[in-house]
């Protein structure tokens, strides 16, 4: 019994450890992201590479990028056409995000609690201007170096979840070619 | 013809709840939560509906909402959702009763009670006193009973549904108690639609922007929404992509 208590207080205090560095992390990612999204008196390109470098730093790309095409198109593909489209949808990210961060107003973002489920941080923060708030919810994987985002949704809406079903619309309507998808993602 | 509707209603609800399989869509998630291919057999009608429908707000819907919310403070924004939030109070207790949820039903009553004395609605005093506001339609009540989605439907001016919610909604339209008992119940119709148009505005101007398909958007949209409100702990049981090294 006692060795199970010793156990359990063992566990009980590297996932505590574990939650507070991610939101050591998620605080410090959050200001860094808000004054982006405030100090935007730069050129467009540099602003532009302020937020690739951000999310180059801080998101998952890769698995979003794939996880929106699946696994039997990945094997279907080959290296090189895989790596156009890492390309063209990390591109595709960083405008997204530019785009609706510049749409926006200046606020706050404050962290309101972590949780773990299947080892994937679930952040919940709220963001706040002066006029609205909403719950910002962050998907988060511990990579071993550093914590990279999977997903991101807003109240209840998922970035992932939503890409996902375009994404599907598109290679559907096209047989499955991710060419196709390129050409697509390019367009926006 | 009232009678008729309802008929009419329940012949096309129980085809295509019959016809429809019980999970409509193709991939499911490991909670049961199902995202990838929405069961959409009149995609091609419920395109056009979308079209018309940005084409409505375009040139008349958008520019009411856009006026009011330039003219409006904030108070009386926030007043009039209020208002319209209230007068659903009644018809969420109807329904958290058939739902078996009472204590929310109760507290819907009481809600009502409390926010119509004090201000008609338009100051929400219950929910600084600790009863809290919980949304649910009878669209929540029928899937709480099982009933399968039936298919996506696109409603011209009202916008994205399916047919359990639409036949939550037309039910919803008879049984409620505050639009059942007001002279000129249209008038209440259009004023809470507009309200509704308001409270989206900003992510419908995202919709335009951001997407490469906006019917796919707001459908997956849609059904993120409704489903967050079925099931408990549906942030956590979101799908998330598999990991690879970054």
């Amino acid at each position: 019994m006692k060795y199970f208590l010793i156990l359990i207080g063992i566990i009980f205090s590297f996932s505590t450890l574990e939650a507070s560095e991610v939101s050591e992390w998620f605080e410090k990612e959050s200001n860094q992201f808000l004054e982006i999204i405030n100090n935007n008196e730069g050129t467009e390109s540099d602003n532009y590479e302020k937020y690739k470098y951000f999310i180059s730093k801080n998101f998952a790309v890769k698995s979003i990028a794939y996880g929106l095409i699946g696994e039997k198109l990945i094997n279907n593909s080959s290296d090189k056409e895989l790596s156009i489209y890492l390309d063209v949808f990390t591109d595709y990210l960083i405008k997204t995000i530019y785009k609706l961060a510049n749409s926006s107003t200046s606020g706050s973002i404050v962290l309101k609690d972590v949780d773990v489920k299947d080892n994937i941080y679930i952040i919940k923060s709220i963001i706040s201007d002066k006029k609205t708030s909403a719950n910002l919810y962050w998907k988060v994987i511990d990579t071993g170096t550093s914590f990279k985002i999977i997903d991101v949704i807003v109240e209840n809406t998922s970035y992932f979840v939503t890409k996902k079903s375009e994404f599907n619309k598109i290679l559907r309507k096209n047989k499955g070619s991710l060419e196709a998808l390129i050409i697509e993602i390019q367009k926006i | 013809m009232i009678k008729h509707l309802k008929v009419i209603l329940l012949i096309i609800s129980v085809t295509f709840f019959q016809t429809t399989p019980s999970n409509a869509n193709e991939e499911v998630s490991v909670s049961g939560i199902s995202y990838d291919e929405i069961y959409d057999p009149i995609e091609p009608i419920n395109r056009a509906v979308l079209n018309f429908n940005f084409f409505i707000d375009d040139i008349a819907i958008r520019p009411i909402v856009k006026t009011y919310k330039f003219i409006a403070p904030e108070p009386v924004e926030k007043g009039v959702s209020n208002f319209f939030s209230n007068l659903k109070e009644p018809i969420r207790t109807v329904s958290f009763i058939f739902q078996g949820e009472f204590y929310k039903s109760f507290n819907s009553v009481g809600r009502f009670t409390i926010n119509t004395l004090t201000s008609l609605g338009t100051f929400d005093l219950a929910s600084r006193i600790g009863m809290e506001k919980n949304e649910t339609d009878f669209g929540i009540t029928l899937a709480k009973g099982d009933v399968s989605s039936g298919p996506y439907i696109v409603l011209p001016i009202i916008g994205p549904s399916n047919l359990r919610d639409f036949s939550g909604d037309v039910v919803e339209y008879f049984v409620d108690p505050i639009s059942n008992n007001v002279p000129n119940r249209e008038y209440i119709a259009i004023g809470n639609g507009l309200n509704e148009r308001v409270e989206i505005d900003e992510q419908l101007d995202k919709v335009r922007d951001a997407s490469s398909d906006r019917y796919e958007m707001i459908k997956s949209i849609y059904y993120q929404n409704r489903n967050a409100q079925l099931e408990e702990e549906y942030i956590q049981n979101l799908p998330v992509p598999k990991i690879y090294i970054e």
